[in-house]
């Protein structure tokens, strides 16, 4: 494709959303949860667009239409548990929110600390954050790297993408901390949605439809259909990637943390139950542009590359995949600004706060705004070492972040959960993480996603059982009062121990 | 009981997700296979939220 294309498209998108950032700014946010949460006022549709931007990223339109491109209709069912495990809000939101409202909490790491009544599971919860977050927010910049060079075979350089990106990502956060970039978010959101069911319905038409383009698949590799098709998939395999991503929505702090932005419930529910419907859009949507570009271009090295080849080929009218191609990189840029926000608010709070720094909100507040350009540079640095499977990388930021699950099942279901228990489940079950993707990552033939979580699990319930809740751990608002009229699971469980 | 039988049906679906591909569908090699099932899950999926969460207002009780 024509470099000057995609260098005005990414000048028009940089005005816009600038413009866009700038509008957002509502007098001058000089507290932690005015900075960082919008003041926890944020409205249902808004706080959907931007939740959705910041979980459907690069990985989503390059890694999962790379994932289809190799490994066929098994992508599919991958992304649609990760999709599921998104219901995990619908249990927890109300709980992780109301105890938001009721303590002031800023970070999920923080609330562990309070509930637990131990600093050392904040400061545990945080460094977990910030040692598997990062590794994940140069997936999101090598997205990027590929995207624009593959688009403009190579005039863009991979190196010139990833700093863009970083530099965008940078601004957007400053600007007005989380309000410019949930309001940049949206707008990436929305544009998104419907340029990319554009090119998927425009690209399977140019392969004669969606039935010829199935039918050509059935007829020439019909492993691409099947489960578990030409390889990638193994059950195994399957689990291994599945199990991480089901907790995505409450073991990733940048996610978790939006459940205390809504103004009420009735915000959190819309908010849900917009991103779903938006989500399971793009998933589909990334299904087929990995199985068109599977279909035209049957034989790229590297999956990774099926988007932009698809996006650069003579299926897409060049506007078009200028703006999708935009959208992408838009979409990386949402996904890495709340990162950095997230990491910087959890650096402040829970580990700098809880070392013996400051106290103070606004001095909090100071240093996490410090500390968002040394996070971004890592990543950066991250992302220069140019990984080759984008998927798999994402993945073992989620198996080492969902060693967090048992403290939080903990903290809202098991009055019994101790703060050593939860602290050795996170050291732990991370150290463990770490282990294995050091060694091979495979032991009795499971890898770190499927074996993480049980790990962490044994620990968290071990310890519990054979130590006492410290003085200063809280129930209220989350064990006993979590108010849950309808009785799920909350009353049985609470009484375990 | 509505949002309890969501719930319960969420984790069907969820189970159905791994079962149904890898032991009885898998081999149909048509997207009316495993690729419409997927499909037609993530669709339930977000009925099943709108039914476990349609008692929240916003007063919170």
């Amino acid at each position: 494709m024509n470099t000057s294309y995609v260098v005005t498209g990414i000048f028009i998108y940089i005005v816009i959303s600038l413009v866009v950032a700038w509008i957002s700014r509502q007098g001058k946010a000089t507290s932690m949860s005015g900075y960082f949460l919008g003041d926890r006022s944020m409205g249902g549709i808004i706080s959907a667009l931007s939740y959705s931007a910041t979980t459907y990223s690069a990985f989503m339109m390059i890694g999962l239409a790379g994932l289809t491109y190799r490994g066929g209709v098994g992508a599919l069912g991958f992304e649609i548990v990760y999709f599921a495990g998104v219901s995990l809000v619908a249990i927890f939101g109300p709980r992780f929110w109301r105890a938001g409202k009721k303590y002031g909490y800023v970070t999920p790491s923080e609330m562990l600390g309070h509930r637990y009544g131990s600093r050392s599971v904040a400061i545990a919860a945080g460094i977990t954050s910030l040692v598997f977050l990062i590794p994940y927010s140069a997936v999101q910049l090598s997205g990027v790297g590929y995207l624009l060079s593959g688009m403009t075979d190579g005039s863009i350089s991979f190196m010139t993408g990833i700093i863009i990106a970083t530099a965008l990502a940078i601004v957007f956060s400053y600007i007005a901390g989380i309000r410019s970039v949930m309001w940049t978010d949206s707008l990436q959101a929305l544009v998104m949605i419907v340029a990319s069911v554009m090119v998927a319905v425009l690209v399977v038409q140019g392969l004669g439809g969606f039935t010829a383009m199935f039918g050509t698949i059935a007829e020439t590799t019909p492993e691409m259909l099947q489960v578990p098709g030409p390889g990638l998939f193994s059950f195994k395999t399957f689990l291994g990637l599945t199990v991480p991503w089901f907790f995505f929505s409450i073991s990733n702090p940048q996610v978790s943390q939006r459940l205390f932005m809504p103004a009420n419930l009735v915000a959190l529910r819309r908010m849900l139950l917009i991103f779903l419907c938006f989500g399971l859009i793009y998933t589909i949507v990334s299904v087929i542009w990995g199985f068109a570009a599977f279909v035209a271009f049957p034989t790229l090295e590297q999956p990774d590359l099926a988007t932009a080849t698809l996006l650069a080929s003579d299926y897409v009218p060049p506007v078009l995949g200028v703006t999708v191609m935009v959208g992408i990189l838009a979409a990386a840029v949402s996904t890495i600004d709340s990162i950095l926000l997230t990491l910087s608010s959890v650096f402040a709070r829970d580990v700098y706060g809880n070392l013996g720094g400051s106290q103070d909100d606004r001095h909090q507040l100071m240093i996490g705004k410090f500390v968002i350009p040394v996070i971004s540079i890592l990543a950066l640095i991250f992302a220069a070492a140019e990984f080759s499977m984008i998927a798999v990388l994402s993945v073992a930021a989620s198996a080492g972040l969902v060693v967090v699950v048992p403290a939080i099942v903990g903290a809202f279901f098991w009055r019994g959960g101790t703060a050593m228990g939860a602290l050795a489940s996170i050291v732990g079950g991370a150290v463990f993480v770490i282990w294995m993707y050091l060694t091979g990552n495979s032991l009795f033939g499971l890898n770190a996603g499927v074996l993480g979580l049980p790990m962490s699990s044994l620990l968290f319930v071990v310890i519990s059982l054979v130590t006492k809740p410290t003085a200063a751990s809280v129930t209220d608002g989350f064990v006993d009062e979590t108010p849950d009229p309808k009785g799920i699971l909350h009353p049985k469980l609470g009484a375990l121990k | 009981m509505l949002r309890k039988i969501a719930l319960l049906l969420i984790g069907v679906v969820i189970i159905a997700c791994y079962a149904l591909p890898y032991l009885f569908i898998g081999q149909i090699a048509a997207w009316t296979g495993s690729f419409l099932f997927w499909c037609l899950a993530g669709v339930a999926i977000v009925l099943l939220n709108a039914a476990a969460m349609a008692g929240f207002t916003e007063d919170d009780r």
